[in-house]
């Protein structure tokens, strides 16, 4: 009776014209934060946060969880539209959105996200609602030992998103791991492999690298195959071609699947909603009927981040109300919001303002239903721009990943990083080498490399393989390398057997 | 034919609009004449929702009921401070441009080596002191220093103190105090988040978290031994300081402006009078209470032999913590020099060995070889790093040397593996590819010199032209109307200003 009792004060707390009007205002506006390249969910939440000042709390909370969850459905958008990831989430959604865009089914792919986001979205709400204080414990039984071997996990990934050539995956791979070692070291003041550079003593920023990778690489490659010639408005968005209801029915088990991963990754602090979205996708891949379509334009591929992304908003909303620690980014500005309004995060907020606890609860249900109905509106507006000539298209790009890697920290430096990891993404492209585990590489290196220190700092070596969550993660990232070449062998097994 | 004609109507009018916007713009600059004319940015080191961007933002907030124009934040992070520091001093000493400060930024001048230096800021107000806090876990029941004292001296026991970063404030407040408490079996671990620490106390991983006494609100299994400050604070009441139990410490995280050196005395007066108004303003004070600060104002004197006496103080503190060493060894010869030389070495190889086997180059073993002589550059950077072994723990070369091992190997593999290819055939160019890449670059270093409103529509208009599109109308609707709507997006809903130019500021 208690969490329907709360849930109540929530709805009371909740449904009024400010606060339902701060989540309308912040769908609209994070779903732009989001398709933007180089916004990301944080600094999209953190621009929102001075606005917040005159509000009251829970109209600044709606407004800025609203910004927060629909910030993580608007980076698929673009990843879809033109293989540029609007937000670090939404790189996965690249793989499978952007091949389905190529064929000719961009809708296809823009409806798949947006349907996964708002379920993704939808199931974390209701896990947060039930069992945030189990989960707070999950959160804070993860130590060193175990954030390392997350990381190792999740470079077991690779095996699965290598391609044709694992050889080349592991190198593309080991270049992210070895360039995310440039900046300061994880224990002494001092910064590695920067030759003094000022602007390279903190190391490669994030999102300008994954902007120029993806976006740029693409850009330069196409541009080389010659594929801006074609003049006419792009014949290839097949607009009859419908998505049916039924086919969206199918992808029920893996959305479910990578709701929860979402949001259980996302509960843990630091871990982040980003690495959720490749352990959703890996996974996705590995049950899947049809692994061979992961990566040529597969629905599950889409579906398998997307939901896992907005999963785990509501899983980083865990650590946060139930501990008071921030787990991602974005939950550190929305710490900084709730204190502005005089609350401390923590467990006596749900005894304490229960109204307004579970009036965010509730706002993030109708957030999702909200950001469903945008999105289909605005799906019309992103299949003209995807439909428009390449030469008219390719120039704006190129623009706007120049203004997005500039404002992450308004560095002229930023947008040289972008333009040399865009010319050496176009590089590997040429030689066949994939992208994504550089990027993979970049997201897991500092992880692992601050986790193993620390670790044999405060105890020995054999802790990893005698403390039972680190163990049971270690063997499930050997499984997990395996999979795909055992399934390989399994399945060739059968058909000699046939 | 309509069609046309409404598409030149339309691209006259994004023209038009555009002009206008230039003209908003870039026509009331250079026309101020008495200061405050235009709004005052305050840069700040850190994130939005940090301790500094806090209190920087409440300032602007209750600055705005004193003063004519605006204050506006600006969160310019990075190298612990220094990028903040540096765009400072890169620009105009005109008075419009303030920094947030912490007492942070001692160390980090210190221990980064930096060219800029505290003597190139002007200290004109210190506004909090935050005290620092030694911070545990309930279930450890220390209730004061004589507890805590107590638990270190136990026998074959090290006090495990923690907190974010090395040779960091916290870390060396917990030096200072392990001193004045006269402790000496303890460890400092760097957890490398605020965040992080306070979860592996709450796990009672450690004895002492050092943080600051915000750090406990809404965590009811933590609570604080003791401040560093000379009184209690009034919203922790139960919470003693150091001098009630007999030991002489007051150390504190400060938080005030700087200006760079040079500006006008007019500027100076102005803000110093705004920010004096912002202290006995009713909100400031409710905020300090919030916040379990001292509100602590100190003018530009006071505030300037602070820093005098902390940077000498900062300096002992770091020296004895080792931190103050070169980490990296002077190398006689120019890196690039020998980045080349291993470059020329490695592709020598691979010719020998294309030789050997009578195979061409091919693609595979060009991006081999190129990431194989980054690969032994790094190794090579690796063999430079000097540690005191007084500090060290964990090498900071061994997950670099494990990633760079891994590397070589694999492309080692990939070169042998590739023998059986054909050489590369491609059936466009790359030249369209290079020349873009040269109008990007171009298009960077001309933003900065005449702004982001002049140089985005010429970049758009060059590049749809290079890439041989030709309808003039549309190309002017899309290259001007972007700039219009990035202006819109951008200075109107998100508040960030795209730049204007150097040139023209």
């Amino acid at each position: 009776m208690g969490i329907l009792n709360n849930l109540w004060l929530g709805l009371q707390e909740f449904g009024q014209f400010l606060p339902i009007m701060m989540m309308l205002i912040g769908v609209v506006i994070g779903i732009i934060v989001g398709v933007l390249p180089g916004l990301s969910p944080s600094i999209g939440v953190a621009l929102m946060l001075p606005v917040t000042f005159g509000l009251d709390p829970i109209s600044a909370l709606v407004l800025l969880v609203s910004v927060y969850l629909s910030s993580n459905y608007g980076g698929s958008i673009t990843a879809i539209a033109i293989n540029t990831p609007g937000t670090p989430g939404a790189v996965a959604t690249t793989f499978d959105g952007y091949e389905l865009t190529k064929k000719g089914k961009p809708l296809h792919a823009l409806l798949t996200s947006l349907t996964a986001s708002t379920v993704g979205g939808l199931v974390g709400t209701i896990i947060l609602i039930l069992f945030s204080v189990p989960l707070a414990k999950l959160a804070l039984s993860f130590e060193s030992y175990e954030y390392f071997a997350l990381g190792v996990f999740g470079l077991t990934i690779i095996s699965s998103l290598a391609g044709k050539s694992p050889l080349k995956g592991f190198i593309s791979s080991g270049i992210g791991l070895l360039f995310v070692t440039i900046g300061f070291d994880t224990e002494l003041p001092f910064s590695r492999f920067s030759l003094g550079i000022p602007d390279l003593a903190d190391g490669i920023e994030f999102i300008p690298a994954l902007i120029g990778l993806f976006a740029l690489g693409e850009i330069f490659y196409s541009i080389e195959k010659g594929d801006y010639k074609e003049k006419k408005k792009s014949a290839r968005v097949n607009l009859s071609d419908k998505l049916r209801v039924k086919q969206l029915l199918k992808l029920k088990s893996v959305i479910m699947k990578s709701s929860v991963i979402g949001t259980l990754v996302g509960c843990i602090p630091g871990a982040g909603g980003t690495i959720a979205t490749f352990i959703a996708y890996d996974q996705a891949k590995s049950s899947s009927k049809h692994p061979e379509e992961f990566g040529h334009g597969s629905l599950e591929g889409v579906a398998a981040p997307e939901a896992a992304n907005n999963g785990s908003v509501g899983g980083a909303l865990v650590p946060l109300l139930t501990l008071g620690i921030p787990g991602s980014a974005s939950t550190a500005v929305l710490i900084g919001a709730l204190m502005i309004h005089k609350l401390d995060p923590g467990p006596e907020l749900f005894t304490k303002e229960a109204g307004l606890v579970y009036g965010i609860f509730i706002s993030l249900f109708f957030a999702n239903i909200f950001m469903f109905l945008i999105g289909l509106l605005g799906n019309k507006l992103w299949i003209r721009i995807i439909a428009a000539p390449k030469s008219l298209l390719y120039p704006i790009i190129l623009a706007l990943s120049f203004i997005g890697s500039y404002f992450i920290q308004n560095s002229v430096f930023d947008v040289g990083v972008c333009i040399a990891f865009g010319i050496m993404g176009w590089l590997l492209k040429r030689g066949d080498f994939p992208t994504a585990p550089v990027v993979l590489g970049l997201i897991l290196g500092k992880m692992i490399e601050e986790n193993l220190r620390l670790s044999l700092v405060k105890g020995e070596w054999i802790e990893f393989f005698t403390r039972p969550g680190s163990l049971i993660i270690i063997l499930l990232a050997v499984i997990s390398f395996f999979m795909p070449y055992i399934r390989k062998k399994w399945l060739n097994f059968g058909k000699n057997k046939k | 034919m309509f069609r046309m004609k409404l598409q030149r109507y339309i691209a006259g009018l994004v023209v038009t609009f555009y002009l206008v916007l230039l003209g908003y713009l870039y026509l009331h600059i250079g026309q101020e004449k008495s200061f405050p004319a235009r709004p005052i940015a305050i840069i700040v080191h850190s994130k939005p929702g940090s301790a500094i961007d806090f209190m920087a933002r409440k300032v602007a907030e209750i600055a705005r009921k004193h003063s004519d124009v605006a204050f506006v934040v600006e969160n310019r992070t990075g190298t612990q401070g220094l990028v903040a520091m540096q765009h400072v001093l890169d620009m105009k000493a005109d008075g419009y441009t303030l920094l947030g400060v912490t007492k942070s930024f001692l160390s980090t001048v210190m221990v980064n080596k930096s060219k800029v230096s505290m003597n190139d800021f002007l200290f004109i107000a210190n506004m909090v002191s935050d005290p620092e806090a030694l911070i545990a876990n309930k279930s450890r029941n220390f209730y004061s220093l004589e507890d805590l004292i107590r638990d270190a001296g136990r026998e074959d026991y090290t006090q495990v103190w923690i907190g974010p970063g090395t040779g960091s404030r916290d870390h060396l407040m917990a030096m200072k105090c392990w001193k004045t408490l006269e402790i000496h079996n303890t460890q400092w671990i760097d957890y490398k988040s605020g965040p992080q620490a306070v979860l592996a106390l709450m796990r009672d991983e450690a004895a002492v978290y050092v943080g600051n006494p915000a750090d406990v609100r809404g965590k009811t299994g933590l609570g604080i031994i003791s401040i560093t400050s000379d009184e209690r604070l009034t919203p922790l009441p139960d919470v003693p300081t150091f001098k009630e139990q007999g030991y002489d410490m007051n150390e504190s995280m400060w938080r005030g402006f700087a200006y760079k050196r040079g500006v006008p005395e007019e500027a100076i007066r102005y803000v110093t009078g705004i920010l004096q108004k912002v202290v006995l303003d009713e909100e400031w004070i409710n905020y300090c209470n919030e916040s379990f600060v001292f509100s602590n104002f100190e003018g530009k004197d006071e505030f300037t032999q602070r820093i005098v006496d902390e940077t000498a103080e900062t300096n002992h503190y770091l020296k004895k913590a080792g931190m103050l060493v070169n980490y990296i060894k002077e190398s006689s010869v120019h890196p690039v020099i020998i980045f080349i030389l291993i470059a020329l070495a490695v592709f020598f190889s691979i010719f020998a060995y294309n030789r050997f086997h009578t195979h061409r180059f091919n693609y595979d073993q060009i991006v081999a070889g190129g990431i194989l002589s980054i690969s032994f550059f790094f190794l090579h950077l690796t063999f430079l790093f000097q540690i005191p072994e007084s500090v060290v723990i964990t090498s900071p070369s061994l997950m670099p040397r494990i990633w760079i091992i891994v590397l070589i190997l694999l492309s080692v593999l990939l070169i042998f593996r590739s023998e059986s290819n054909k050489p590369v055939t491609r059936l466009t160019s790359p030249g369209t590819v290079l020349i873009i890449i040269t109008l990007l670059l171009i298009y960077l270093v001309t933003m900065q010199w005449i702004g982001y409103y002049i140089t985005t529509p010429v970049f758009i208009l060059s590049a749809m032209y290079l890439l041989t599109y030709r309808k003039i109308s549309i190309m002017t609707i899309n290259a001007f109307g972007f700039v219009l709507f990035s202006y819109l997006v951008f200075n109107e809903l998100l508040h960030i200003d795209l730049p204007l130019g150097w040139w023209f500021l």
